[in-house]
């Protein structure tokens, strides 16, 4: 299915991939709730050292992390910052900050410049 | 900094206040009550019947807690000393302060009691460089508690007062009308609560929110504190200064240790106070080596926090890099906003090799492989950042130049002033800078990620490119820098690959890395010690004789403790005990004349002039790597070194000290004993604790 938009592509990307070795030393559940003006699109990512799995689940997550869509888009193409937007209050973000931040390392997401050198 | 202002401080949350207790800031006064880099009280005035009060002493009981002693009047009139005022404050868990006025007359006394309370919100970048806010403020007085808010779109701070007694709240503060009764007392508490963000009921009752993490853990910290002295190695000796500075390190040690949200439960050093209660890398990983000896946890956590935070892509503001170490991580609402760099900043040319040479010291004395091998992707990656992208000029040497050029640092170096690099005239060098301590830092890194890669990571061939890179960086370093009719190393490299001439401290740093030539050794340890360099309490960051030499220049003469301990280590590297000792003797008797606690510089004035280290005038205290400069000098004239599964000690102790033991220095061995006598000749002390009791401090 093609994604209808960055964060949906971000999400299908991360899901599709065998392994994230920025994630291998992390283990959790994260919940991202994507906020649109009629509806909040919620995820699910599974992190078990760098083996990752996306879901619409509503099972249960050790961080949850709120924003705007248009925000998290915005976080995706590298136009913003995920901690200075956490900083800000912008993304709220409940349980375990620790998985958020290790998460965070995969912003942003798309930019051409990104080389995870991971030698 | 004046002498007058007193500090209090649990990681990141501090007060800075006047001797009074009061906290009157102005735009660029660093007073106040700070939390995440955010100022929460800027006005705190406390006033009897109208009037200020007047300080007749200070109690600095623990460095989380202080009991100001006062009467009613400001000095100059008449006090009336029937009053006695008690503040005593504590951030045990939140600021707390307790109030108790006692009435020594025959009468009853009628009494205003005045608390002025105001909050700026300013973040801390904000008061170091004078800046408007943007937000709106509100102030809210009523049901016996005030609250101050500030507001910026989604970015909310507040600062919530409360008393235990009653008195009528406004929104400027808080008043108390009570009656004492002849030689009674009355007592009141006041709780000053820091929210960082905001967060809704329906938030809080999901779980944790970042806000309520943020609020303070409830913990003993007279507990704590009384573990962590206990467990760090026993030290006796015959010159009494010794065991004081022994104390105010670990205890300053202590007090700076930082466990910010997102830190898992460990804590590793902030950079010091008032201004650097954060995360850096530079200042981190230099305190961590210093104390290792004593406290080999904090390394541990260091170097776990800053692999979690190193750089990933190619980032212009933040000038973030792959493989790159963080320079600097703020919380303040600039960061938040982008406005600064942050969250985090990379700028820094020499935290990512020092990465490694943690890592590998680290090993050395615990024997942790465990960790050896969790880092070793993120090692891999800082010695890949060394050629691949701090060689700005493709010429093999770390260089630096800054990618913001609106907010970044000009010197990623840690003589970080604007006038630190300078030829023999004067002049300042262009951009980039490839000084000379980074390609000693580049060096040791390498030779050290080859004895990790060898015996932990499996890669005999890695080890082997490195060691070869390593042997080619020496050669052509040693001919490069190298300034002949000085016998003396640049200080940098221009962007033209011309020396940058001066002769500075920066030479005693190629000694501990190991980068220097043995022939080009003994000339390098003679300069240390010269009268242009070595003050006769330590070696000046300039040599007097050099264009820009000054005595109470940040960079440029003064002294800097922490400088002087890896210039120690260094000379005992290269097995010039003798000049290592006499480093140790001036830095250690200058420290007796500061009561134990180092600044961060002090002015480079000549010993026989001046008989007491002059302070610089602005400087931090207490700071991290001068907290650790005694513990660093107490290994080097220890002459401690892992060896295997050995600690070997090799005494060479200043005659000022007649007889030390260390007891029970942990590490892979479990824990030894180390024992030496004072047997190498230095100039004879001329100072002790007690001059140091005549001084503010």
């Amino acid at each position: 299915m093609e994604p209808t938009d960055d964060a949906e592509k971000f999400f299908q990307q991360l899901g599709g991939q065998d392994r994230e070795p920025l994630l291998a030393k992390v283990r959790g559940w994260v919940r991202f709730e994507l906020l649109e003006p009629d509806r909040t699109d919620r995820w699910l990512v599974a992190v078990d050292r760098g083996a990752i799995a996306v879901s619409h689940s509503d099972g249960p997550a050790e961080c949850t992390a709120r924003l705007d869509r248009a925000l998290f888009v915005q976080l995706c193409r590298g136009e913003g910052n995920m901690i200075a937007a956490l900083l800000r209050g912008a993304v709220v973000c409940i349980g375990d900050v620790e998985l958020l931040f290790a998460i965070a390392r995969l912003f942003p997401a798309f930019a051409p410049e990104r080389q995870p050198q991971r030698l | 900094m004046s002498d007058s202002q007193v500090k209090i401080l649990d990681g990141n949350t501090f007060v800075v206040s006047g001797e009074s207790g009061d906290i009157e800031a102005s735009y660029n006064d660093p007073g106040g009550l700070f939390s995440y880099d955010t100022r929460f009280l800027s006005t705190w005035v406390l006033t009897v019947n109208g009037e200020r009060l007047t300080p007749l002493s200070v109690d600095d009981m623990q460095y989380f807690e202080t009991r100001f002693f006062l009467v009613p009047g400001t000095g100059t009139v008449y006090s009336d000393a029937r009053l006695s005022v008690i503040r005593q404050r504590s951030l045990r868990n939140g600021f707390h302060e307790d109030l108790t006025i006692a009435n020594y007359d025959r009468n009853p006394a009628v009494l205003t009691i005045r608390l002025e309370a105001g909050s700026d919100f300013a973040d801390l970048f904000e008061v170091k460089d004078a800046l408007q806010k943007r937000g709106s403020y509100s102030a809210r007085a009523g049901d016996g508690r005030l609250v101050f808010a500030y507001r910026r779109e989604s970015l909310s701070r507040s600062t919530e007062i409360r008393s235990s007694q009653p008195c009528a709240v406004d929104e400027h503060g808080l008043t108390f009308e009570i009656t004492i009764e002849p030689h009674g007392t009355w007592k009141a508490g006041l709780d000053v609560n820091a929210a960082v963000l905001e967060t809704s009921e329906e938030d809080e009752a999901e779980g944790p929110t970042l806000a309520s993490q943020v609020r303070q853990q409830p913990k003993d910290m007279a507990d704590d504190l009384a573990r962590w002295l206990a467990e760090a190695p026993r030290l006796q000796s015959d010159w009494d200064p010794l065991e004081i500075i022994y104390r105010r390190s670990l205890i300053d040690l202590a007090a700076l240790r930082f466990s910010p949200v997102g830190a898992g439960r460990g804590s590793f050093p902030a950079a010091g106070l008032p201004w650097f209660m954060a995360m850096f890398g530079r200042d981190s990983i230099l305190t961590s080596l210093q104390v290792l000896p004593f406290k080999p946890e904090l390394a541990r956590t260091t170097l776990r926090e800053l692999g979690r935070w190193q750089g990933l892509r190619v980032e212009d503001f933040r000038e973030e890099e792959p493989g790159r170490i963080l320079h600097e991580l703020r919380y303040g609402e600039m960061t938040a906003f982008e406005e600064r760099p942050h969250s985090p900043y990379y700028g820094s040319a020499d935290a990512t090799p020092l990465f490694v040479v943690l890592l590998d010291e680290y090993e050395r004395w615990t024997g942790d492989s465990g960790l050896v091998r969790e880092l070793e992707p993120e090692a891999r990656a800082a010695l890949n950042w060394i050629d691949e992208y701090a060689d700005r000029q493709g010429n093999g040497y770390i260089s630096y130049q800054r990618r913001n050029e609106e907010t970044g640092l000009e010197n990623q170096c840690w003589k970080d002033s604007w006038d630190s690099i300078s030829y023999r005239d004067g002049t300042l060098p262009g951009f980039p800078r490839a000084t000379c301590e980074l390609q000693g830092y580049a060096y040791d890194a390498k030779m050290r990620g080859a004895r990790l890669a060898r015996l932990f990571w499996g890669d005999e061939a890695f080890a082997q490119t490195l060691e070869r890179q390593a042997a080619d960086l020496k050669r052509r370093f040693n001919e490069d820098f190298w300034i002949e009719d000085g016998e003396y190393f640049a200080i940098a490299l221009d962007a033209d690959g011309r020396k940058v001439d001066s002769l500075t401290s920066n030479i005693g740093h190629l000694l501990w890395s190991g980068i220097v030539n043995d022939d080009k050794a003994r000339p390098i340890a003679r300069h240390l010690i010269s009268e242009r360099l070595f003050s006769g309490w330590g070696v000046r960051t300039l040599a007097k004789g050099e264009g820009r030499y000054n005595p109470v220049g940040y960079h440029v003469g003064t002294i800097w403790p922490f400088d002087n301990s890896f210039i120690a280590w260094g000379l005992r590297r290269y097995a010039f005990t003798d000049e290592a000792a006499q480093i140790a003797a001036g830095i250690m008797e200058a420290a007796a004349f500061y009561t134990g606690r180092l600044p961060e510089a002090f002015g480079g004035f000549p010993r026989l002039m001046t008989k007491y280290p002059v302070e610089y005038p602005t400087a931090c205290s207490p700071q991290a790597w001068s907290t650790g400069a005694p513990l660093l000098l107490l290994r080097t004239a220890l002459g401690l070194e892992p060896t295997g599964n050995h600690l070997l000690v090799d005494p060479a102790l200043p005659n000022i000290v007649g007889h030390l033991e260390l007891l029970d220095i942990p590490g892979r061995w479990g824990r030894i004993d180390a024992y030496a006598r004072g047997r190498v000749e230095v100039p004879p002390p001329i100072t002790s604790i007690g001059h140091a009791s005549d001084r503010p401090h």
